[in-house]
């Protein structure tokens, strides 16, 4: 059996394959994937990390207008050099984009031909063709992302981007976009904070993000890694490549504390006006008191304690379940039961993220409280086992776990791949703000289910 | 060909029904070109991505009842399935109050060394992992491109855990690759689920098979088939096996549309002497006039047939000549399955509205059915009703799809779920899901799509707030190119630019890859 002993059983898909890795190239303006894969690998990065995903598509160039060869069994037989070619010289043609990556999925790799070959022919002083390999074979959407941030790292902004340090300057690493359904609304947030605090934030992904925010990256004064484990790697290279130092600050801030953290952090590290920014965290964290002391009535005295999800499990992301741990713990008064995590965490980033989570959860959590699988349904599997007569808990992981949480009676929150066949909008839960809203999503949904009483 | 459960997966379209994903021409030509047998594909040079038979093959088999689906793949594939399931099915309706269950969509996320060394040893893990913790009564195990590439024995695993397990567990061929035509995915799915479930009838009985996607709005049909003393069974995507075997006693079926139920209709004929009526689809009023009269012919119960049409035709009739005034003079673009786009067309007419285009995702020249190519519906429509529009052939090109657009410049784009509506609506231009299945037949889907028109045409803000703003992402070149520009050229037949030379000897192209003796053998 080798390899294969002790396999585990996989179900309820929450990550894509390594082609998903796509979905961070189409959040960068001027960014163009090529496919060179099946017709419809494109449909099922498509189905888990936009449309069942807060129904997110990218923009302007949305799935079905992603070039694609489209591989077929003859293709296999007789080769597809030819097919790719054809399409990416059109694509080339076609759309408006600086960096075309050239993307291939299993059925492409298995052939085996060379990309590399095919982009040097057709790269231009102006346009930019890179080979990205990302067949599922070899791995989940978040390893695909950071190949592509690798490929582009190595092949665009090395040679293209932009020399000299500039003071107080920072890329932001550590959030896969579309993987983190929030990661848009998220980021927005996050770049008005760091503004505020007198940082010039390079944020890669989103709304009018594209070439410049790319050339500008080895500029950066510092690199700052919002995650605990995800683009450590990039850091590390980008360090290498062009000296630059990394902070890595394990999670989006979500809550009063981990927000102040973040800014002393960042304070310390590039010398900010201390004055300034301890004013920026006092009026942030007496804002959300003041919307948070609104509910008084509703959480403490209607709505009695003992009624309140006092306990928690998260069956997502380690960038999700860590945020909210932080939130959850230090600012909401309660305790994590259990944290699954199912994206196949590197084994080497294990330990670490698993010390971030006994650290984050004040001791509240056990080492094998912390949950490494590949297996999204595990966390069902387990649930039944579990007495909950007296011990209510709240569940914080993606739409599979809506129905779970369901049929347990329990108070859910999405906050993970895939968030659901709903809208996500610019929702966001970073921040003093954002917590608001977490709090909210998560009071409600057990006022919706009748969990909250004041009778009981 | 007889259509043969034993084999593992159904025959691809391309060879069964001859069908193709590249033509442009209009409605009389191609049913023509169908019915000769003339209609040749015609490849491109530049494509986008699309679907594959991944997604309805699995989708469908997921919302049965007490099954399991294993996909042989690499972790990414069985993605598709969260479009149409989110997590759990919607496939049909459920008691309010009750949660359903996930759906159990499990992977056996085949690795890089599982394409050298193989991955069954894996796969038979992972089905029986499934089956201790889900306990279901039925396991199928998908197949994928990277499972078939590399050659693995999918029907013999499925054999060993039968054989272990005491349940069915049978092959669901879902290798996207294998065909242009994502729809081979549904005949996959009722050839696999068929087989586990048919069993020769004792006895005959009055009863009507629909099948489709779902049975959603089947109380609208229900008593209009009473009517002929006829039952209802639904051979859908939460059918119980019970529905499968009831439908082997029936004597008459029709399907949502040729394209997801000819397969299988084609086979309860073949086998228990269902009868299958595909000639005319019931939808839209003129549809359904025609599909009554054919079952009541049928049957021997003409007057209760032309009964039901006065009946029915007359319930509609005041609510839809209502409507008309707001769609008179419309014009509309259709892009919609191969099964769904020319009945679209019908039905716009019937309406008062003029059908600028239509775009069908392929086409048939053939149905399961029978050897005769003018039994077709688009030829019954072309020959009955001597209509006749422009028409397009792609498989959800969207780049295409797009120019198209533009060139015609309709009023509203009708479609649905393959991108056509999310660039119309970028682009400025209002668009609508024209409904399917029962929601669709006769007058009262004649009425409901109307209505949909109607309210579409009423506020169109949204749309013209996206047109105001629309910028392209797309060079001046594309902009300015004529619809079908990525044919390949006649004599290249999507020979690159720059032909890609293999170490320096023979030059691939597709034109090769197209007279290959793999595809030359199977005409
Ligand atoms: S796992 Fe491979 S074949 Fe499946 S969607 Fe991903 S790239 Fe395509």
């Amino acid at each position: 059996m080798g390899e294969n002993s002790g396999f585990s059983c996989p179900e309820q898909q929450r990550v894509g394959c390594g082609l998903g890795g796509i979905y961070t190239a189409l959040s960068i303006g001027g960014v163009l994937p090529v496919l060179h894969s099946g017709p419809g690998c494109i449909h099922a990065m498509n189905s888990v990390l936009s449309l069942s995903n807060g129904g997110q598509n990218p923009v302007p160039f949305m799935e079905l207008s992603v070039p694609c060869s489209n591989l077929s069994e003859e293709d296999v037989v007789f080769g597809a050099g030819g097919k790719i070619r054809s399409v990416l010289e059109h694509a080339l043609r076609y759309y408006k984009a600086e960096i075309f990556l050239i993307i291939t999925g299993c059925s492409a790799e298995i052939i085996g031909e060379d990309m590399q070959e095919v982009a040097d022919e057709f790269s231009t002083p102006e346009k930019t063709v890179l080979p990205v390999a990302l067949p599922g074979f070899k791995g989940n959407n978040v390893w695909g992302h950071g190949q592509i941030l690798s490929a582009l790292i190595d092949g665009f902004v090395e040679p293209y981007g932009e020399r000299g340090t500039v003071k107080g300057r920072v890329n932001v690493l550590g959030v896969v976009p579309f993987y983190d359904p929030m990661w848009a609304g998220t980021l927005e947030r996050l770049e008005c904070l760091l503004k505020q605090i007198g940082l010039e934030p390079n944020i890669l992904y989103g709304r009018d993000k594209g070439i410049q925010e790319l050339k500008r990256i080895p500029t950066a004064e510092f690199n700052l890694v919002l995650a605990p484990w995800t683009d450590l790697d990039a850091a590390k290279k980008l360090k290498r490549k062009f000296g630059t130092p990394y902070v890595h600050f394990p999670y989006m801030p979500v809550g009063p504390t981990a927000e102040a953290e973040l800014i002393r952090v960042l304070t310390e590290t590039a010398a900010l006006d201390v004055q300034k920014t301890e004013s920026i965290i006092k009026d942030r964290t007496d804002r959300y008191f003041y919307y948070f002391d609104r509910n008084l009535n509703w959480l403490f005295d209607m709505h009695n304690q003992r009624s309140l999800p006092r306990e928690f499990f998260a069956n997502t992301s380690a960038s999700a379940a860590l945020s909210i741990t932080k939130y959850l713990v230090w600012d909401l008064g309660l305790s994590p039961r259990k944290i699954f995590i199912p994206e196949d965490v590197p084994k080497k980033h294990q330990p670490g993220v698993r010390d971030l989570f006994l650290q984050t959860a004040k001791g509240y959590l056990k080492e094998e409280d912390i949950v490494f699988t590949d297996d999204g349904g595990l966390f069902e599997q387990y649930l039944k086992d579990v007495d909950q007569t007296v011990r209510k808990s709240a569940v914080f992981g993606s739409i599979w776990d809506d129905i779970t949480a369901k049929k347990a009676n329990m108070p859910f929150v999405p906050v993970g791949t895939p968030y659901g066949d709903n809208l996500i909008c610019d929702k966001n839960y970073f921040g003093t703000d954002g917590a608001l809203c977490l709090m909210a999503d998560l009071y409600n949904d057990a006022e919706k289910k009748g969990l909250l009483s004041a009778v009981i | 060909m007889p259509i043969d459960l034993n084999q593992e997966e159904p025959q691809i379209r391309e060879l069964r029904t001859r069908s193709v994903t590249g033509y442009d021409g209009t409605l009389k030509d191609i049913t023509q070109q169908g019915c000769c047998g003339c209609l040749k594909n015609k490849k491109r040079c530049f494509t986008t991505g699309s679907y594959c038979t991944h997604l309805p093959a699995i989708t469908s088999v997921l919302g049965l009842p007490d099954t399991l689906v294993v996909d042989h793949a690499p972790i990414g594939c069985c993605g598709v399935e969260m479009t149409f399931s989110g997590g759990y099915s919607m496939n049909e309706p459920f008691a309010p109050g009750e949660y359903r269950d996930n759906v159990r969509m499990f992977t056996s996320k085949l690795t890089e060394s599982d394409t050298v060394f193989g991955g069954e040893e894996k796969l038979k893990e992972v089905v029986r992992g499934a089956f201790h913790r889900h306990h279901p009564k039925e396991i199928y195990i998908a197949t994928s491109c990277t499972s078939s590439i590399i050659g693995e024995d999918v029907g013999a695993a499925a054999a060993e855990m039968t054989e272990e397990l005491g349940i069915p567990v049978t092959v669901l061929g879902a290798a996207g690759m294998r065909s242009n035509l994502w729809s081979v995915g549904f005949e996959a799915h009722f050839h696999s689920v068929g087989k586990t479930r048919f069993r020769a009838p004792e006895k005959k009985t009055d009863t009507i098979v629909y099948a489709g996607f779902a049975s959603v709005a089947s109380e609208a049909v229900e008593p209009i088939f009473k009517k002929l003393g006829l039952d209802m069974a639904f051979l859908t995507a939460g059918s119980t096996k019970e529905d499968y075997e009831k439908a082997c006693t029936a004597r008459v079926s029709f399907g949502q549309c040729d394209v997801d139920a000819s397969y299988i209709l084609t086979y309860l004929e073949q086998e228990y002497g269902v009868k299958y009526f595909h000639l005319h689809q019931p939808n839209g009023g003129i549809g359904f006039e025609r599909f009554m009269r054919d079952l009541g012919g049928y049957l021997g119960r003409e007057k209760e047939a032309e009964e039901i049409i006065r009946e029915e035709r007359e319930k509609y009739r005041e609510k839809i000549e209502e409507l008309k005034p707001l769609l008179k003079g419309k014009t509309a673009l259709v892009a919609l399955g191969a099964g769904y786009a020319f009945e679209m067309v019908r039905m716009l007419k019937e309406l008062g509205m003029e059908a600028v285009h239509a775009v069908s995702f392929h086409y048939d020249p053939l149905i399961d059915a029978t050897e005769d190519r003018t039994a077709r519906s688009p030829v019954a429509d072309a020959e009955e009703l001597g209509i006749d529009y422009p028409v397009t052939v792609n498989n959800a090109q969207e780049m295409e799809n797009y120019l198209i657009v533009k060139k015609y410049k309709p009023d509203i784009v009708v479609t649905r779920a393959h991108g056509a509506g999310s660039w119309s609506a970028f682009t400025g231009v209002p668009c609508l899901d024209p409904g399917l299945g029962i929601n669709i037949i006769g007058y009262r889907g004649l009425y409901l799509f109307a209505d949909a028109l109607a309210s579409s045409f009423r506020n169109t803000a949204v749309f013209d707030a996206l047109k105001a703003r629309y910028v392209s992402p797309f060079t001046d070149e594309f902009e300015a190119l004529p619809p079908h520009s990525f044919y390949a050229k006649a004599g290249e037949e999507g020979v690159p630019h720059k032909p890609y030379k293999k170490s320096g000897e023979e030059v691939l192209s597709w034109e090769r890859i197209a007279d290959s003796p793999a595809r030359s053998s199977r005409e």
